[in-house]
């Protein structure tokens, strides 16, 4: 009996769309799990040698910069959305949106700008020496070591973290802040008994994804000379070409993620955050006088530093070498950028559409197969390459006796020297993005039209291609341009599993930056950048319509 | 022969909550119109989604036209059981004109007889000049008479109404009961109609049961 109705129960449930999810959510964790088999194998000697001299570092370096981040993101961003919630002084309209903006410039792009603006041929120092004839100590500016990559970090990395908590601030927070006011607290007794402690789990969030773009950087580290963890993934890869060590250094890196999660929930353990029901939007309170100026002056500063001055840096020395850098090459470049994200963003969006389909059952199965797919996010791109090259590996030398059969040699690497390879990467990495945007459309449009076109006899798969995709058409289209940039602006993964001689728009100019062409690697970042703002101001017109 | 049979039916959202149905037996024959009345909570919504195919009992058989559609070993999907329902909030799709939207339940058929039974249906409910208008720019009762117009279109076994007159207002409530239950009884149609105010039941239903204290009311 008991086996009668688990059948019955399955055939209600499984149909193709849960079959691909679930191949869809192995294929995800495949990479995953290799890395995590590697620490049961037995270790070489390379991997002796780093553990014995290096690998201390490579943990010491890693852990610095991440708490060093988190705290000073955390403060700024915080900070910020505070005076943006709940203030008003002038330009808070321009900057509640500005302040987004140093989110678009990938952070290797902002390390190269001021290494290169604040050292000593840079305009700041020739500058003081040529107009004012002061010269200063090189050192006082530079930007390098773990302080350089701290001072990038946070400041392009800050508006995750103001995001979030200005919107938890804006809308969830009112009735509390409003009952404090009216129990007679001033200003700072609201802001440090009552807004930071309420609005903890959004700082955490924000703070989260500074986290997982410091772990999982490339471009900054290498470029002001840090030893990291994602670093010595690299080098151990392309230096030793032990692919071994580098899984066993991507595992200690999943280790500290996993570490750091655990230690969050032990701390929030006892705690509860209760959001009030009813969303209000806070009413700000006008500044006036020394109060507004010094608002307007802390947020214009962070916009001045954070976008405005390495902006316009770019675009000066794009003026410079425009002639040199815009040419066939540089269009073969925008061309392989675009079609390698097309592919992945069209794949992405596929899966996406099925998984978040399957999702809306709302079962228990279904939500651990939600967070299955969108664990790329949290994991940094050196651990998710190397795992998908270990796989990629296995799967060439599975298939060897088909490649020999067709003719192609003894055990050629074909799957792992070609595109297909980046693109599982960025599949990986990037379904959550997808993912998100599409879950989003499936609950604003609700179970019920799917539902009364199963009444009217249309399946399941008729019902999603009649009913709920010219439904969910925006949430796509939002869900393609988001994926589309996140991909454009891509580095380690590109750099890491990219075939050879295929450069993407970021490789470039990280190629440009690590060569010391620093100007040739302009028009490349600023083309990133515009690629970025685009992101930017989508996601405020889907904020937008939802609060509508 | 019942039309719907019901036996011993089970119902729990999830294993550690008490059953919202519990043992529910029920038959009913060609024809009648059956009202389910009770309080907020009673299942009288979940009853239907069982019968639909919506959701899965626990426990339970359920016949459709002698035909077993939920049981032990076996489950029929919700476009397989010649059900048709009318929502609460009606779930006309908002993407769709009205007769896109009453057409889409009569794929089945060929395509001259597709539209002749669009028409058919548009002039039973008295709406023929609304063909081409989408959800947004009708009334609330006209909304309400195309999507019964929509669920009676594929000539259903049983029709299944979920509180058809929450989402209008009581001027409006009172005539529409009379013209829904003309309409009715004009397509000879055997309905469950769920709803919470008995004159709502006085007005239509041959008879009624109430949910939540496992007893039938004549």
């Amino acid at each position: 009996m008991r086996a009668e109705l688990i059948k019955r129960n399955l055939k209600k449930e499984f149909n193709g769309w849960w079959i691909i999810s679930i191949v869809g959510a192995v294929v995800i964790l495949l990479p995953i799990l290799v890395i995590f088999s590697s620490i049961v194998q037995e270790p070489n000697e390379n991997w002796l040698h780093i553990r014995q001299y290096l690998l201390k570092n490579y943990v010491t370096n890693t852990v610095l910069l991440v708490v060093m981040t988190a705290i000073l993101t955390a403060i700024l961003g915080v900070t910020l959305a505070w005076l943006i919630a709940a203030y008003d002084f002038p330009l808070k309209r321009f900057f509640r949106w500005g302040l987004m903006l140093p989110l678009s410039i990938p952070t290797f792009i902002a390390a190269y700008t001021y290494r290169t603006m604040l050292g000593y041929t840079g305009v700041v120092q020739t500058t003081l020496r040529n107009h004012f004839d002061y010269q200063m100590n090189p050192e006082l500016l530079t930007v390098s070591g773990i302080g350089g990559a701290v001072f990038i970090f946070t400041l392009f990395l800050f508006p995750y973290v103001y995001m979030i908590t200005r919107a938890f601030l804006e809308n969830q927070s009112t009735s509390y802040i409003e009952n404090a006011r009216l129990l007679g607290r001033g200003p700072f007794a609201v802001f440090f008994r009552i807004v930071l402690p309420l609005s903890r789990p959004a700082i955490i969030g924000g703070v989260v994804l500074v986290i997982y773009e410091v772990l999982g950087d490339y471009g900054v580290t290498s470029l002001l000379g840090i030893h990291t963890i994602s670093t010595a993934i690299f080098q151990t890869w392309f230096g030793m070409y032990d692919v071994d060590s580098a899984m066993r250094l991507a595992a200690w890196l999943m280790v500290i993620i996993v570490g750091m999660f655990l230690f969050e929930r032990l701390l929030r353990q006892r705690r509860r955050y209760h959001v009030s029901n009813k969303s209000r939007p806070l009413v700000p309170v006008k500044l006036t006088g020394m109060a507004g100026i010094a608002a307007f002056m802390y947020c214009g500063v962070v916009f001045l530093i954070g976008f405005l001055i390495p902006f316009i840096q770019l675009i000066a020395w794009a003026k410079m070498t425009f002639h040199k850098v815009w040419d066939t090459s540089f269009f073969t470049l925008l061309y392989q950028t675009v079609y390698v994200a097309v592919i992945s963003t069209m794949i992405i969006l596929i899966l996406a559409v099925v998984v978040a389909n399957v999702c809306r059952s709302h079962s228990s199965l279904s939500f651990i197969l939600s967070k299955c797919v969108t664990s790329g996010y949290s994991i940094p791109g050196p651990i998710i390459a190397i795992g998908v090259l270990a796989m990629f590996i296995a799967l060439d030398k599975w298939l060897a006796p088909l490649y020999s059969s067709m003719g192609l040699g003894k055990a050629p690497l074909i799957l792992s020297l070609s595109l297909v390879m980046l693109i599982v990467g960025y599949c990986i990495r990037f379904m959550a993005t997808g993912f998100n945007a599409i879950e989003v459309g499936f609950e604003k449009v609700g179970t019920k039209y799917a539902e009364a076109s199963r009444m009217l006899g249309l399946g399941k798969t008729r019902t999603f291609f009649k009913v709920d995709l010219p439904l969910i058409k925006g949430s796509l289209i939002s869900g393609f341009i988001l994926t589309f940039v996140e991909i454009c602006k891509e580095l380690p993964l590109a750099l890491l599993l990219r075939p050879f001689n295929f450069e993407t728009l970021a490789t470039k100019t990280y190629q440009y930056a690590n060569d010391e062409q620093i100007h040739e690697a302009s028009i490349s970042s600023l083309l990133i950048i515009a690629i970025s703002i685009v992101s930017v101001i989508i996601i405020q017109m889907i904020g937008k319509r939802v609060k509508q | 022969m019942s039309i719907v049979e019901i036996q011993g039916l089970t119902f729990s959202f999830s294993r550690k909550e008490d059953p919202v149905i519990y043992d529910f037996s029920f038959s009913m024959e060609k024809g009648e119109i059956v009202g389910i009345l009770g309080p907020s909570g009673s299942g009288k919504s979940t009853l239907l989604r069982l019968i639909s195919g919506l959701e899965m009992p626990n426990k339970g058989t359920i016949h459709i036209a002698g035909t077993t559609v939920v049981s032990e070993g076996v489950f029929i999907q919700p476009e397989n059981r010649g059900v048709g329902m009318v929502f609460q909030d009606y779930a006309l799709f908002p993407h769709m004109t009205v007769k896109d939207n009453i057409l889409f339940g009569l794929s089945h058929l060929p395509r001259k007889q597709r539209k002749s039974r669009v028409d058919e249906m548009l002039e039973l409910v008295q709406m023929e000049t609304f063909g081409e208008r989408y959800p947004h720019e009708l009334s609330g009762g006209q909304q309400q008479r195309i999507a019964l117009a929509r669920a009676l279109a594929p000539k259903p076994n049983v029709l299944l109404m979920d509180e058809p007159f929450s989402n209008l207002d009581a001027n409006l409530k009172e005539s529409i009961r009379e013209e829904l239950g003309g309409i009715l009884n004009k397509a000879n149609m055997t309905c469950i109609m769920v709803t919470h105010d008995r004159n709502d039941v006085e007005a239509i239903c041959g008879r009624s049961i109430v949910l939540g204290k496992m007893s039938v009311v004549k």
